[in-house]
Protein backbone atom coordinates (compact mmCIF):
# COMPACT_ATOMS: atom_id res chain seq x y z
CA UNK A 1 0.00 0.00 0.00
CA UNK A 2 1.04 3.35 -0.37
CA UNK A 3 -0.08 6.92 -0.08
CA UNK A 4 -0.89 9.33 -3.14
CA UNK A 5 0.64 12.42 -3.44
CA UNK A 6 -0.59 14.79 -6.43
CA UNK A 7 0.39 18.31 -7.32
CA UNK A 8 -1.47 20.26 -9.87
CA UNK A 9 -1.73 23.71 -10.79
CA UNK A 10 -0.15 24.86 -8.15
CA UNK A 11 -1.48 22.64 -5.30
CA UNK A 12 -0.23 19.83 -4.04
CA UNK A 13 -2.16 17.13 -1.52
CA UNK A 14 -2.28 14.04 0.07
CA UNK A 15 -5.24 11.29 -0.72
CA UNK A 16 -6.01 10.32 2.59
CA UNK A 17 -5.95 6.49 2.84
CA UNK A 18 -3.35 4.42 0.63
CA UNK A 19 -3.92 3.06 -2.97
CA UNK A 20 -2.82 -0.19 -3.59
CA UNK A 21 1.17 -0.12 -4.85
CA UNK A 22 0.40 -2.28 -7.57
CA UNK A 23 -1.68 0.26 -10.04
CA UNK A 24 -0.42 0.91 -13.26
CA UNK A 25 0.76 4.71 -13.78
CA UNK A 26 -2.38 4.98 -16.25
CA UNK A 27 -4.72 3.66 -13.39
CA UNK A 28 -2.69 6.11 -11.20
CA UNK A 29 -3.80 8.84 -13.81
CA UNK A 30 -7.14 7.69 -14.28
CA UNK A 31 -7.94 7.54 -10.35
CA UNK A 32 -6.12 10.80 -9.58
CA UNK A 33 -8.91 12.74 -11.90
CA UNK A 34 -11.99 10.99 -10.35
CA UNK A 35 -10.06 12.21 -6.25
CA UNK A 36 -9.41 15.83 -7.78
CA UNK A 37 -12.81 16.19 -9.30
CA UNK A 38 -14.80 14.84 -6.35
CA UNK A 39 -13.01 16.73 -3.90
CA UNK A 40 -11.37 13.92 -1.84
CA UNK A 41 -7.83 15.75 -1.07
CA UNK A 42 -7.80 18.13 0.82
CA UNK A 43 -7.35 21.54 -0.61
CA UNK A 44 -7.36 20.11 -4.20
CA UNK A 45 -11.03 20.34 -5.86
CA UNK A 46 -11.68 21.02 -9.51
CA UNK A 47 -14.75 19.57 -10.82
CA UNK A 48 -14.42 20.44 -13.85
CA UNK A 49 -10.99 18.57 -14.39
CA UNK A 50 -10.45 17.37 -17.75
CA UNK A 51 -10.56 13.52 -18.45
CA UNK A 52 -6.51 13.70 -19.91
CA UNK A 53 -5.29 16.65 -17.34
CA UNK A 54 -2.72 14.42 -15.82
CA UNK A 55 -2.28 12.63 -19.27
CA UNK A 56 1.47 14.32 -19.83
CA UNK A 57 2.53 13.76 -15.27
CA UNK A 58 4.95 11.84 -14.48
CA UNK A 59 4.64 8.90 -11.53
CA UNK A 60 7.14 8.55 -9.28
CA UNK A 61 7.56 5.65 -7.31
CA UNK A 62 9.72 6.42 -3.81
CA UNK A 63 10.41 3.84 -0.72
CA UNK A 64 8.49 5.02 2.24
CA UNK A 65 5.19 4.11 1.00
CA UNK A 66 4.98 7.15 -1.14
CA UNK A 67 3.66 7.91 -4.91
CA UNK A 68 3.82 10.68 -6.33
CA UNK A 69 1.61 11.94 -9.36
CA UNK A 70 3.35 15.63 -10.66
CA UNK A 71 4.19 17.53 -13.69
CA UNK A 72 7.21 17.25 -15.76
CA UNK A 73 10.20 19.26 -14.87
CA UNK A 74 11.52 19.80 -18.67
CA UNK A 75 12.56 23.01 -17.80
CA UNK A 76 15.65 24.88 -16.57
CA UNK A 77 14.79 28.10 -18.15
CA UNK B 1 35.11 22.85 -2.86
CA UNK B 2 34.09 23.54 -6.55
CA UNK B 3 30.37 23.87 -7.52
CA UNK B 4 29.80 23.81 -10.83
CA UNK B 5 26.68 24.90 -13.03
CA UNK B 6 25.72 23.15 -16.45
CA UNK B 7 23.21 25.92 -17.25
CA UNK B 8 22.70 29.35 -15.68
CA UNK B 9 19.83 30.38 -17.09
CA UNK B 10 16.83 31.56 -14.62
CA UNK B 11 17.50 28.30 -12.76
CA UNK B 12 21.40 28.18 -12.84
CA UNK B 13 22.24 32.30 -12.48
CA UNK B 14 19.61 32.86 -9.70
CA UNK B 15 21.13 29.91 -7.91
CA UNK B 16 24.52 30.56 -8.40
CA UNK B 17 23.86 34.13 -6.76
CA UNK B 18 21.99 32.97 -3.92
CA UNK B 19 25.36 30.49 -3.46
CA UNK B 20 28.15 33.42 -3.82
CA UNK B 21 28.91 33.43 0.29
CA UNK B 22 29.44 29.29 0.26
CA UNK B 23 32.47 28.22 1.06
CA UNK B 24 33.39 27.11 -2.37
CA UNK B 25 34.43 28.24 -5.73
CA UNK B 26 31.65 28.50 -8.64
CA UNK B 27 31.92 27.51 -12.25
CA UNK B 28 29.44 27.94 -14.79
CA UNK B 29 29.10 26.61 -18.57
CA UNK B 30 26.36 27.53 -20.50
CA UNK B 31 26.99 28.70 -24.47
CA UNK B 32 23.84 30.88 -24.76
CA UNK B 33 23.75 34.70 -25.13
CA UNK B 34 21.92 37.03 -22.74
CA UNK B 35 18.57 38.37 -24.55
CA UNK B 36 16.46 41.37 -23.69
CA UNK B 37 13.63 39.11 -22.65
CA UNK B 38 15.77 37.38 -20.28
CA UNK B 39 16.31 39.84 -17.81
CA UNK B 40 12.28 39.58 -17.01
CA UNK B 41 13.43 35.64 -15.16
CA UNK B 42 17.15 35.86 -15.30
CA UNK B 43 19.54 37.15 -12.53
CA UNK B 44 21.28 39.37 -15.64
CA UNK B 45 21.21 42.78 -15.95
CA UNK B 46 20.56 45.58 -18.95
CA UNK B 47 24.09 45.55 -19.21
CA UNK B 48 24.47 41.98 -19.55
CA UNK B 49 22.57 41.63 -23.16
CA UNK B 50 24.59 40.42 -25.55
CA UNK B 51 27.01 38.32 -23.56
CA UNK B 52 27.88 34.85 -23.11
CA UNK B 53 25.73 33.94 -19.91
CA UNK B 54 28.55 32.11 -18.18
CA UNK B 55 30.75 35.13 -18.81
CA UNK B 56 28.14 37.81 -17.94
CA UNK B 57 27.31 36.13 -14.89
CA UNK B 58 31.12 35.51 -13.88
CA UNK B 59 31.33 39.33 -14.18
CA UNK B 60 28.21 40.45 -12.15
CA UNK B 61 29.46 38.31 -9.43
CA UNK B 62 32.77 39.83 -9.37
CA UNK B 63 31.54 43.42 -9.69
CA UNK B 64 28.27 43.25 -7.45
CA UNK B 65 29.80 40.88 -4.70
CA UNK B 66 33.19 40.65 -5.04
CA UNK B 67 33.08 37.07 -5.86
CA UNK B 68 35.64 35.41 -8.19
CA UNK B 69 34.36 32.44 -10.15
CA UNK B 70 35.06 30.67 -13.56
CA UNK B 71 32.81 30.34 -17.03
CA UNK B 72 33.15 28.30 -19.95
CA UNK B 73 30.98 29.95 -22.58
CA UNK B 74 30.36 26.40 -24.49
CA UNK B 75 27.95 23.75 -25.25
CA UNK B 76 28.30 20.79 -22.55
CA UNK B 77 29.18 17.74 -24.93
CA UNK B 78 30.43 13.88 -24.54
CA UNK B 79 33.75 15.60 -26.11
CA UNK B 80 34.16 18.37 -23.58
CA UNK B 81 32.47 17.59 -20.49
CA UNK B 82 35.19 15.73 -19.25
CA UNK B 83 37.69 18.98 -19.29
CA UNK B 84 35.02 21.64 -18.93
CA UNK B 85 33.88 19.99 -15.82
CA UNK B 86 36.83 17.61 -14.46
CA UNK B 87 37.43 19.46 -11.31
CA UNK B 88 34.36 19.94 -10.04
CA UNK B 89 33.36 18.48 -6.93
CA UNK B 90 29.39 19.01 -7.39
CA UNK B 91 27.24 19.21 -10.57
CA UNK B 92 24.65 21.58 -10.59
CA UNK B 93 22.33 20.43 -13.86
CA UNK B 94 19.68 23.39 -14.56
CA UNK B 95 19.55 22.58 -18.03
CA UNK B 96 16.42 22.96 -20.27
CA UNK B 97 16.86 19.47 -22.29
CA UNK B 98 16.45 16.04 -21.41
CA UNK B 99 19.48 14.85 -23.96
CA UNK B 100 21.63 17.28 -21.88
CA UNK B 101 20.62 16.37 -18.57
CA UNK B 102 21.21 12.77 -19.61
CA UNK B 103 25.00 14.03 -20.35
CA UNK B 104 25.57 15.22 -17.40
CA UNK B 105 24.25 12.26 -15.67
CA UNK B 106 25.80 9.53 -17.38
CA UNK B 107 29.36 11.94 -16.36
CA UNK B 108 28.93 12.56 -12.96
CA UNK B 109 27.95 8.49 -12.87
CA UNK B 110 31.08 7.59 -14.32
CA UNK B 111 33.04 9.68 -12.46
CA UNK B 112 31.37 9.39 -8.62
CA UNK B 113 30.75 13.06 -8.90
CA UNK B 114 27.44 14.01 -6.37
CA UNK B 115 24.69 15.64 -9.38
CA UNK B 116 21.52 17.28 -8.05
CA UNK B 117 19.05 18.47 -11.22
CA UNK B 118 16.46 21.25 -10.52
CA UNK B 119 14.11 21.52 -13.31
CA UNK B 120 10.45 23.60 -13.79
CA UNK B 121 7.11 22.67 -15.57
CA UNK B 122 6.08 24.40 -18.51
CA UNK B 123 2.85 25.97 -17.07
CA UNK B 124 5.64 27.82 -14.45
CA UNK B 125 3.55 26.25 -11.23
CA UNK B 126 5.85 23.60 -10.34
CA UNK B 127 9.74 22.88 -9.46
CA UNK B 128 11.50 19.48 -8.82
CA UNK B 129 14.81 19.26 -6.97
CA UNK B 130 16.00 16.09 -6.99
CA UNK B 131 19.63 14.15 -6.70
CA UNK B 132 20.44 12.17 -9.68
CA UNK B 133 20.17 9.03 -8.07
CA UNK B 134 16.54 9.36 -7.86
CA UNK B 135 16.17 11.50 -11.18
CA UNK B 136 14.84 10.93 -14.72
CA UNK B 137 15.18 13.67 -17.23
CA UNK B 138 11.00 14.57 -18.35
CA UNK B 139 10.68 15.68 -22.33
CA UNK B 140 8.86 18.65 -23.22
CA UNK B 141 5.13 17.66 -23.61
CA UNK B 142 5.64 18.41 -27.35
CA UNK B 143 8.40 20.24 -29.05
CA UNK B 144 8.25 23.76 -28.76
CA UNK B 145 6.30 24.08 -26.01
CA UNK B 146 6.56 27.30 -24.22
CA UNK B 147 9.59 27.60 -21.27
CA UNK B 148 9.27 29.61 -18.06
CA UNK B 149 10.93 32.77 -20.13
CA UNK B 150 7.97 35.85 -18.95
CA UNK B 151 8.45 37.14 -15.89
CA UNK B 152 5.00 36.38 -15.09
CA UNK B 153 6.67 32.61 -12.89
CA UNK B 154 9.78 35.00 -11.18
CA UNK B 155 7.56 33.88 -8.10
CA UNK B 156 8.39 30.42 -8.38
CA UNK B 157 11.49 30.51 -9.79
CA UNK B 158 12.55 32.58 -6.85
CA UNK B 159 11.37 29.92 -4.63
CA UNK B 160 12.78 26.76 -6.50
CA UNK B 161 16.23 28.70 -6.73
CA UNK B 162 16.36 29.05 -3.25
CA UNK B 163 15.68 25.58 -2.36
CA UNK B 164 18.15 24.70 -4.30
CA UNK B 165 20.88 26.98 -2.50
CA UNK B 166 19.43 25.43 0.30
CA UNK B 167 20.02 22.01 -0.36
CA UNK B 168 23.21 22.46 -2.20
CA UNK B 169 24.15 24.29 1.51
CA UNK B 170 23.13 21.44 3.33
CA UNK B 171 24.90 18.96 1.12
CA UNK B 172 28.57 20.94 1.80
CA UNK B 173 27.90 21.28 5.84
CA UNK B 174 27.18 17.53 6.52
CA UNK B 175 26.72 15.44 2.78
CA UNK B 176 23.00 15.12 3.28
CA UNK B 177 21.04 14.94 -0.59
CA UNK B 178 17.71 16.23 0.12
CA UNK B 179 14.75 16.20 -2.62
CA UNK B 180 12.11 19.30 -2.66
CA UNK B 181 8.69 19.52 -4.95
CA UNK B 182 8.05 23.13 -4.56
CA UNK B 183 4.97 24.69 -5.18
CA UNK B 184 3.79 28.73 -4.42
CA UNK B 185 2.12 26.83 -1.64
CA UNK B 186 4.95 25.06 0.18
CA UNK B 187 8.31 23.38 -0.42
CA UNK B 188 7.97 20.11 0.39
CA UNK B 189 11.39 18.59 1.18
CA UNK B 190 12.44 14.71 1.22
CA UNK B 191 16.12 13.53 2.50
CA UNK B 192 17.49 10.47 0.77
CA UNK B 193 13.88 9.52 -0.81
CA UNK B 194 11.95 9.37 2.23
CA UNK B 195 9.54 11.86 2.99
CA UNK B 196 10.10 15.09 5.34
CA UNK B 197 8.74 18.09 6.62
CA UNK B 198 7.99 21.39 5.00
Amino acid sequence: MATLNITYDGRSGDLPGTIERSLTDDDIRTLAVEVVRTGAIPGLHVPDLPPNAFRHFVVDRFGGGRVYLRPKVPFGA
Amino acid sequence: MRIFFCGVGALGSTTAVLCRNLPAELAFADHDRVESKNLLAQAYTRQAVGRNKAEALKLQLHNFHGVKAEAFPVRLEETNIATVAGSADLLVDCLDNAPGRLLVSAYARETGTPLVHAGLSGDGMFGLVRWDERFTPDAADRPGQPTCEGGEHLPLIGLVCATLARVIQDHLADGIRRDAMVTLTGVRTTAEGETGGL
